[in-house]
């Protein structure tokens, strides 16, 4: 069944169709909807599966959009980068379960629809950019999701809201526009939009313009993935959200910037490519910058979803640590810290929805106590918090032991140090965390009257919880997964 | 040596990982969760010791799960230096589970507090039996994250403090250990532990260098390796079965497994020798001893003057190893029991006299001895075992340590035995002068206080372990005794044919 050639667009068809289809057909009614929403999410995730199932089987493949061939049409690509969908639609499905009675509060009874309709178009527009062989299809779904993550940001009904929807719009649209030029200097300099074919006329090519090209490319994405220091639109944005829209952007928009980042090392010649190496080099410090500097101003904070933001922000440092050394382990322990750190947060900005909508509280000393009124969402949290700094065997460890013993391998012992301190601050703010929740006493009246979030809010964390487990138990055979796309962009390792 | 695939090794892990998950459910009722607590803590004593009789016969039990990163595998690897350490916790952790059922009754938050002390023992088992580095490592920052909730038990300003100091050393020091970690695997391209020595001189001498400090400095945090001994002294305040837990069966036990295992596991003897990193740690290892014992000395509170006198006895599994002479190692490895039982013994002692009297300071112990002889006699019992006076278990070590320290040209470390042996003296003796020979203060009321109650759940392990502590001293090379298991381990890392002596 896996081998149904058509599965492969309806990975984005599905979602944006299902989102559009959402406010025509219940506008009236505010519940209905999650459900949709949810059947939607599940069978984008089947889709996924069985995409999944025949990459691992054959091998990457592709589809040609309308039966025009490569090259001339539109081509839509499936390798180990687009197979993030999978993580993607599980991850957008269970923020979607975690939705039902948390938009009941946050969002106004009208909008409801819409938030459901633009969580999927987001799904799909993510779906689309992971998937497309093209360069201008590239953005165009890099712009759905974008669009669509600013209208998600503006719907809290917090007044900060607002202001942090337009400093990530201004930001973003800055970032849309470079890429939008780069791809027009790209195609006048080659004359196809398709990235494999782009990426032969383009072989050896050092010239102006497609330095350019690599400039805004590089830039525009690195605005995206939030890499330390076009990294100041997230915080706020990140942290006015509604919960599930937090979980979604730190898990899944941030990393699409990482996938076109790679998609633009794809374009110009790959990780061997030494016109690329400053590229590379620049990413290996920017990364340590951010990695380090994110840590800190975790640590700082006072209000639990800020402290997640910046923690965002020091592991899109440490991925892109692992993908400037351009080693073989260093880049797979990347991708793969990907797919882990987008579980991890995940978990914890749904925890801290659930917390925060219990309570009403955001700020981490007013949240003291909550361990006993609150004990499925409080161990998520904890639990998650010990994965997410790296304690072995659990999710956050892969990444970082393969980014450090790629950094050794290129000689760079400096990451090292950077991954194992940096380590220590997310401990330091992770038991900040765990401390509040379970050693102290309550700060707050209203923290000693609440009680467990309901169903729909625990169990997607406590499944998230349990998977940053699994996925660190896994991690040998993740790292195998992603070998060959390893392979195809940075070449054979050095 | 022949190695069979056994699952024991994992059961013994499991066992009290089902016992956290059962008093975790079971959650208010006192009852169940003694009997989970008993019950996991017998099956894993029978699977510890059931695995003795073949380890002495030279078989190494294996259990393999898939790999954890490419080349890493997860699995575990009975060999003799890990069963031996296993043995000791596993028996300790029957007694501490008694002492602690009386000792915390009535206190709040006991099914956090259980499930956690059994979370503890599991990862010690683990890292008793971790077949690699990597292995050793997941359930050493894993114990570092379970005890942390028994240090914090109180959950009060004090504890928290505690606890923070806790976690900044032994997270730093895990950072250090990961650090070595990496390094170690890109030089070696392996992490076993199954081999006398995983490095060649041939990697570099700067590479050596820095995978010997990483490493030692980072499992030197839990123990207690002065100066990263800070944490220990303050980590007093959690309850007594705690202490006892973290001083004698796990934590810094766990340090100083990590310690042993870097000598002979990962660099190996003859590799030490050539590089002489040892002979510093060696040298630093007998500064502390002295230090600490004087430090000891200093102490007004009963369990502050304990800590440091833990802290001096670690020093003496560090020096012995770093001798890197048989004798000497066998000292290391049997000190791990014989610190173990007799520490505990005090410990116990001491929150047997804080519930039976309330008293926690030294100069408040006259008259002790009459109110509670039998939990006093104990005390003597382990006092004179670090003191080292012969038929008690501190001697043993003290002996073949010396040995040791002769057979390594090094005699300057018996002087330390003997000044240590003096310090151990004078920090001991007045306290059960006080207990046993001065009369109690009065305050005005009544001169004979009334005999202190304290559950006979809590005398009996305080009996039991001093009664070992007699038998690890009197009995040591009786047959199928833990002795031949650490002569074992010793003949494999120097790679004698022959028995020792």
């Amino acid at each position: 069944m896996s081998e149904w050639p058509h599965w492969l667009p309806l990975l984005a068809v599905l979602p944006l169709l299902g989102g559009v289809l959402t406010p025509l057909l219940f506008r009236r009614r505010p519940v209905i909807p999650c459900f949709w929403a949810v059947a939607v999410a599940l069978v984008t995730a089947a889709v996924a599966v069985m995409l999944l199932l025949r990459l691992i089987d054959s091998g990457d493949f592709s589809y040609a959009v309308g039966g025009w061939l490569p090259q001339y049409g539109i081509e839509l690509r499936f390798d180990q980068i687009g197979a993030f969908a999978l993580p993607a639609s599980l991850l957008v499905m269970l923020a979607l379960v975690f939705s039902r009675h948390y938009v009941a509060r946050t969002v106004d009874p009208e909008k409801i629809s819409y938030y459901y309709a633009l969580v999927l178009i987001n799904l799909g527009g993510l779906n689309g950019f992971l998937v497309t062989g093209d360069l201008f299809n590239l953005f165009v779904f890099m712009e759905i999701f974008s669009v669509s993550a600013y209208a998600l940001v503006a719907m809290a009904r917090q007044p900060i809201a607002a202001l942090a929807a337009l400093k990530y719009l201004l930001l973003g649209a800055l970032s849309s526009l470079l890429v939008l030029f780069s791809v027009g200097v790209v195609f006048a300099m080659t004359g196809t939009l398709n990235i494999e074919d782009a990426a032969v006329l383009l072989e050896g090519s050092s010239s102006m313009p497609a330095g350019l090209a690599l400039a805004g490319l590089a830039t525009g994405f690195a605005v995206k993935a939030a890499l330390f220091p076009v990294h100041f639109w997230l915080p706020d944005a990140h942290a006015a959200a509604p919960a599930p829209v937090s979980a979604i952007l730190s898990a899944l928009v941030v990393k699409a910037g990482v996938a076109g980042l790679l998609r633009t090392l794809e374009l110009f010649g790959g990780g061997e490519s030494l016109y690329l190496q400053p590229l590379l080099s620049l990413m290996l410090w920017l990364g340590a910058l951010g990695t380090l500097g994110g840590a800190l101003m975790a640590l700082v904070q006072r209000d639990i979803k800020l402290m997640l933001a910046y923690s965002t922000i020091a592991n899109i440092g440490y991925i892109f640590i692992g993908l400037g050394l351009a080693t073989t382990s260093a880049v797979g322990g990347a991708m793969v810290h990907a797919v882990n750190h987008a579980v991890m947060k995940s978990a914890l900005f749904l925890a801290a929805g659930a917390m925060i909508h219990q309570t009403g509280l955001r700020n981490i000393d007013d949240l003291r106590g909550l361990g006993r009124r609150m004990p499925a969402t409080a161990f998520g949290m904890a639990f998650t918090l010990v994965a997410l700094s790296g304690v072995p065997p659990m999710a956050g460890f892969v990444g970082k032991w393969q980014i450090a013993l790629g950094a050794l391998e290129a000689g760079q012992p400096l990451p090292v140090a950077v991954l194992v301190l940096a380590g220590l601050v997310v401990l330091a703010f992770g038991v900040r965390m765990i401390n509040a929740l379970y050693f102290r006493p309550p700060a707050r009246v209203s923290t000693v009257s609440s009680v467990e979030a309901p169903v729909s809010m625990w169990l997607p964390v406590l499944i998230l919880a349990v998977a940053s487990l699994a996925l660190g138990l896994a991690g040998s055979s993740m790292l195998e997964f992603v070998a060959p796309a390893v392979q195809a962009i940075y070449g054979t390792p050095p | 040596m022949p190695e069979l695939v056994d699952i024991r090794p994992l059961l013994a892990v499991l066992a009290s990982l089902l016992c956290a998950g059962a008093v975790f459910t079971v959650r208010q009722s006192a009852r169940w969760r003694a009997f989970w607590s008993l019950a996991a803590a017998g099956i894993k004593f029978a699977l510890v010791w059931s695995m003795l009789p073949g380890a002495l016969a030279g078989r190494v039990y294996v259990y393999q799960f898939g790999e954890l990163l490419p080349g890493v595998a997860f699995g575990f690897r009975v060999d003799a230096l890990g069963l031996f350490f296993a043995l000791v916790s596993s028996t300790l952790w029957i007694v501490t589970t008694v002492y602690a059922l009386a000792y915390m009754r009535g206190s709040h938050s006991l099914p956090r507090f259980f499930g956690f002390f059994a979370l503890c023992i599991s990862t010690t088992v683990g890292i008793a039996f971790a077949e690699n580095l990597l292995t050793l490592f997941v359930f050493y920052e894993l114990l570092t994250v379970c005890t942390y909730p028994l240090i914090m038990h109180n959950e009060d300003l004090a504890a928290r403090r505690a606890g923070r100091k806790y976690l900044i050393y032994t997270l730093s020091g895990g950072g250090l250990i990961l650090a070595g970690m990496i390094v170690l695997y890109f030089t070696t391209g392996t992490l076993s532990l199954a081999e006398t020595g995983i490095l060649e001189e041939a990697i570099g001498r700067s590479w050596l260098l820095a995978i010997f400090l990483l490493l030692i400095a980072g499992f030197g945090v839990k123990a207690a390796l002065m100066p990263l001994h800070a944490w220990l002294p303050a980590a007093m305040v959690a309850p007594t079965p705690v202490s006892a837990l973290l001083h004698a069966v796990a934590v810094v036990k766990a340090g100083v497994f990590g310690i042993l295992r870097t000598i002979y596991n990962v660099f190996g003897i003859d590799l030490l020798r050539d590089l002489g990193y040892a002979d510093w740690l060696a040298v630093l290892a007998g500064t502390v001893i002295v230090i600490a014992s004087v430090n000891a000395l200093r102490q007004k509170h009963i369990k502050a003057r304990l800590a440091w006198s833990t802290i001096s006895q670690l020093s003496y599994i560090v020096l012995a190893a770093a001798l890197l002479t048989p004798l000497a190692a066998l000292a290391a490895i049997i000190h791990i029991a014989n610190q173990a039982f007799s520490k505990i013994t005090m410990f116990f002692v001491a929150g047997a006299i804080e519930r039976g009297t309330g008293k926690k300071r030294v100069d408040e112990l006259a008259g002790v001895g009459r109110q509670m002889p039998w939990t006093m006699a104990a005390f003597t019992v382990a006092s004179l075992s670090f003191m080292g006076v012969p038929l008690f278990a501190g001697f043993v070590t003290k002996w073949y340590l010396s040995l040791g320290a002769l057979q390594a040209g090094e005699g300057i470390y018996v002087g330390v035995m003997v000044i240590s042996g003096l310090l151990n003296a004078s920090y001991w003796l007045p306290m059960i002068y006080l207990a046993f020979f001065r009369p109690p203060q009065t305050h005005g009321q009544d001169a004979s206080p009334k005999p202190a109650r304290v559950s006979p759940m809590m005398v009996v392990p305080i009996l039991i372990c001093a009664a070992y502590v007699i038998l690890l001293g009197a009995g040591a090379s009786a047959p199928a005794m833990p002795f031949s298991l650490a002569e074992a381990a010793v003949r494999f890392a120097f790679e004698l044919k022959v028995p020792l002596e």
